[in-house]
């Protein structure tokens, strides 16, 4: 299926006294199709083999996929639960000693049921995330409701897809990633990039994009930094960070004024277009200019490029998502393919680039504060009815809606939650306002941190306990298409660890609720459960067997029943999700940065990847090859910006916004704008430049302004002379 | 078909999966065995492989006095042989790229053996297999022909192994500015 011109036939090599396991990659959400190499007498895994007929990478990986089996028999995994008895050590790696999971479970259930006891059903929480199976991701969701009854669980997608899945929903009345496959990509004709510094955080989407250009098509990249892919762009729109409302409204202004709006399209699919014009009139490349820092000239170039283009799949990321009006950024961008009518057919439409290996399904099957499986509402009596009926409760059971990542954490200092069972997540590196946050888990009365390395997170638990790597477990993942695929299994768990579907089957029948898990024996129950659940809901995945998926090289979603092939392609026939089946082009007022730089702090933070680690760290900065590429994170200055501070290369300075600070090296680089500065997020403990970030979060999504705040730098030195 | 392992510099965007994926090579002990450079680190991103181009008439094989380096039926110039070599260094200064390596405490040079254990068979080597861009490609010389056409610079000339580099080499090299002679499509 979808093979195209960059499919190679290509034999592996087969080692003797190995076996190849076909899998996909742990991290980002382009899951590159990789083969586990598995010694056949030890039965573990020692190596990687490139997967060369998997369709979407045809054996293509990052540093961090070629590294990523090296995970899996590490020196730091946790073979055992461990139990801290002294509180008072919380936040420090100190003070952990083994125990039994018998005694962890016992520890947990009797402390739980204090908790609810004394302060009722919704003291506990649940803190999820989305590197883990749509499998781990649907039980999470069932366990907080129906073995913890309590209303509070959220997940990292807050400070990762959230905004694209608010804008997305706006737009199309429906949260698909992509609204085309990735093998689509190359074949376009223009393709206008938005926050997406795609060269080191999706790398092996590149091959495609790079033959754009090949072919005679353009890349427009916007971006505050000139990344690899904006060097190479044909446009490159240096934008301030946090003003892409302005910029995509300006180029939606000049879409109109030069006439490349598709009207047909416009009068028979959309609503909303005469309020967006009026809207837009104000835009214009000299009034947007002046608001997003980019030369007019190349406003109205992108807009020329984008209109004049058969073809074209508007893309963007993080950039433009985590700011608090990300919805509003998604639904801007996506304004553009609505007005030209450059969606709904191949090679054109819109996509994010889903950040964690499954963003996509993570978010769609009851993890998020508002959601169920099928992605229902939680708010919705119909579709809390369906899932009833297939999780064995009553409505009545059914908890009320909780509230998002960060204002759990704000409930956590508040005392209102008194309790915390975090997995696969590591907050207290990712979550914005650290000093905050991490003031916040210490007033915890009781955590529970599951996880298969001790991560600065689970520094501040009472109980760890040892989760198994994606290697160790099966179960599926819905990819950055939106294709759901599968992951297997290469070797036994290591030590005592435990796959977390399991953990929550074992510790919901400690909590007298096993008559609704304990038929839940393997992964594959709880997926054939999990289909079930999502039936009729409009993330169908009923008809997307784990047969199917291997037969067809995945499925897209929707997928309805054992016929159904999958949707690869969105919206063909020209039907939105909306109850009128027309999508919305959004009328988006701008609003600048929650905090704009000042006399004090004159500076714009960004914040944002590097190629050789994956979110918080804690897996990546582990491996020897990738720690040796980028040990420490650094502070992005320009050279001219450097010099009014007189600042050298290399020198470590002080960096602080007015949440906090930290020290780091200066990284001289023209590839810059000389009033931002950016570092790495990828560093705990005092390294952490979550430290100085602010939680100001979107409205709708209630993801926090990662991507832009005002920042001060001072040289260390002077400082101690004063 | 014979394939050859091929350069596209303009694509490379310094992830260096190259070098994590040599060390993945069964028989590389886990070292890697090239290099990944930035062009000018305070100015921009660019960046650029720096592989062996396994010469034709490798310097580093004529520099050794005791006849370690041997080339390969394939053409692939293979890393010295433990028993033979003398640990003398002459390669690592023959070599004008500067790409054999040298284990201080071996007292043993290595290279790149363009991962000969896989192509040998005609499978593709470890870099080429991963590297994300399409900088590193394993082609056939028809696929390579066709890149000629496909980028005609200004100057009107495939810039390939010669006259910019020493000699003829196995590997094929095309520097940065292949999207100067592309016609747009609007």
């Amino acid at each position: 299926m979808q093979r195209d011109k960059f499919f190679k036939e290509i034999e592996n090599l087969n080692h003797p006294n190995e076996k190849l396991i076909k899998t996909h990659c742990s991290y980002c959400g382009m899951q590159c199709g990789m083969n586990l190499r598995v010694n056949t007498q030890t039965n573990k895994i020692i190596g990687v083999e490139p997967r060369y007929d998997w369709p979407v990478t045809v054996g293509k990986m990052c540093p961090k996929g070629v590294t990523a089996y090296q995970q899996t028999n590490h020196k730091d995994r946790l073979l055992k639960p461990l139990i801290r008895d002294d509180a008072s050590l919380k936040g420090t790696a100190e003070g952990f000693r083994e125990a039994s999971w018998d005694e962890a479970y016992d520890l947990i259930a009797k402390k739980f049921k204090e908790l609810q006891t004394e302060y009722g059903k919704d003291s506990l929480s649940v803190f999820s995330g989305v590197s883990m199976t749509n499998e781990k991701c649907y039980l999470t969701g069932k366990f907080a409701r129906v073995a913890l009854g309590t209303r509070y669980i959220d997940y990292n997608g807050r400070f990762c897809m959230s905004s694209a899945a608010g804008g997305f929903l706006r737009s199309f009345g429906v949260d698909r990633g992509s609204t085309l496959p990735w093998t689509d990509i190359h074949e376009t004709d223009c393709l206008f990039i938005a926050g997406s510094n795609t060269a080191e955080c999706h790398p092996t989407s590149m091959f495609r994009i790079w033959n754009v250009q090949e072919r005679g098509g353009y890349i427009i990249v916007v971006d505050p930094r000139e990344t690899p892919i904006a060097r190479r762009a044909d446009l490159h729109l240096d934008l301030q960070p946090g003003t892409d409302l302005a910029l995509a409204n300006g180029i939606v202004n000049q879409l109109i004024e030069m006439g490349y709006i598709d009207e047909e399209f416009i009068n028979k699919h959309t609503n909303g277009f005469e309020e967006t014009n009026e809207l837009v009139k104000d835009f214009t490349p000299e009034y947007t200019s002046m608001l997003t820092g980019v030369a007019p000239e190349k406003i109205i170039r992108a807009a020329e490029i984008y209109g004049k283009a058969p073809n074209a799949v508007v893309m963007f990321a993080r950039g433009v998502e985590q700011q608090h009006k990300g919805v509003d950024n998604v639904s801007a961008y996506t304004n553009m393919a609505l007005v030209t009518g450059k969606i709904g057919r191949p090679k054109a439409g819109v996509a994010t680039f889903t950040g964690q290996g499954n963003g996509q399904g993570g978010r769609e099957h009851g993890q998020k504060s508002d959601l169920l499986p099928g992605y229902r509402k939680i708010t919705n009596p119909k579709h809390v009815e369906e899932v009833c009926s297939v999780w064995g409760i009553t409505p009545e059971e059914m908890p009320q809606p909780g509230v998002s990542a960060y204002e759990m954490i704000e409930l956590m200092e508040q005392k209102t939650i008194r309790g915390l069972y975090l997995l696969c997540s590591n907050p207290a590196v990712s979550a914005p306002n650290q000093n905050f946050v991490r003031k916040a888990f210490k007033a915890l009365d009781f955590m529970v941190c599951s996880d298969f390395y001790l991560s600065e997170s689970a520094e501040f638990a009472d109980v760890i306990l040892p989760a198994v790597t994606w290697s160790e477990d099966e179960g599926t993942v819905t990819n950055i298409e939106g294709r759901i695929i599968k992951i297997n299994k290469a070797q036994e768990p290591v030590g005592e660890s435990k796959p977390d579907w399991q953990i929550q089957v074992e510790l919901a029948e400690r909590l007298g609720r096993g008559k609704y898990f304990s038929h839940l024996k393997t992964a594959r129950d709880v997926a054939d459960e999990f289909r079930l659940a999502t039936k009729g809901g409009y993330a169908d995945y009923y008809g997307a067997t784990w047969d199917k998926i291997d037969k067809q090289d995945g499925v897209f979603w929707p997928c309805k029943d054992e016929k159904d092939e999958g949707t690869p392609h969105m919206f063909l026939d020209k039907k939105f999700y909306h109850p009128d089946g027309k999508a919305k082009i959004c009328a988006l007022p701008y609003r600048p940065p929650a905090e704009e730089p000042c006399e004090k702090y004159p500076l714009r933070l960004t914040t944002g990847r590097v190629v050789y680690h994956y979110l918080s760290g804690n897996q990546t900065r582990r491996i020897p090859f990738l720690h040796d590429m980028c040990p420490e994170p650094y502070v992005e200055i320009h050279p001219d910006t450097a010099l009014t501070y007189n600042m050298e290369h290399e020198e470590r300075v002080r960096l602080f916004t007015r949440r906090g600070e930290a020290i780091y090296k200066v990284k001289l680089t023209e590839a810059i704008r000389k009033d931002t500065v950016f570092v790495p997020y990828h560093f705990g403990h005092e390294d952490s430049i979550n430290l100085l970030t602010i939680a100001a979060l979107d409205p709708i999504s209630r993801m926090p302004e990662f991507k832009a705040c005002a920042a001060q730098l001072e040289k260390v030195e002077l400082k101690k002379v004063q | 078909m014979k394939k050859r392992l091929y350069l596209e510099l303009e694509n490379c965007i310094g992830c260096r999966s190259c070098l994590a994926a040599c060390t993945q090579c069964g028989g590389h002990e886990e070292r890697n065995r090239n290099y990944v450079y930035d062009v000018n680190p305070l100015v921009n991103r660019q960046t650029m492989p720096l592989m062996c181009l396994h010469c034709e008439n490798p310097a580093c094989a004529r520099s050794c006095p005791a006849q370690a380096i041997q080339i390969h039926e394939t053409g692939a110039v293979l890393s010295a042989l433990v028993e033979k070599c003398i640990g003398c260094q002459n390669c690592t200064i023959a070599c004008p790229y500067g790409i054999p390596k040298f284990d201080h405490e071996q007292n043993l040079m290595y290279k790149c053996d363009l991962c000969i254990d896989r192509t040998k068979d005609g499978i593709s080597p470890m870099c080429a297999s991963v590297c994300p861009s399409n900088t590193l490609q394993w082609l056939t010389d028809e696929e390579i022909d066709n890149k000629k056409k496909q980028f005609n610079l200004d100057n009107g000339k495939w810039v390939t192994s010669m006259p910019y580099l020493e000699g003829e080499t196995n590997v094929k090299v095309n520097l940065p500015g292949i999207l100067q002679g592309i016609t747009k499509l609007f």
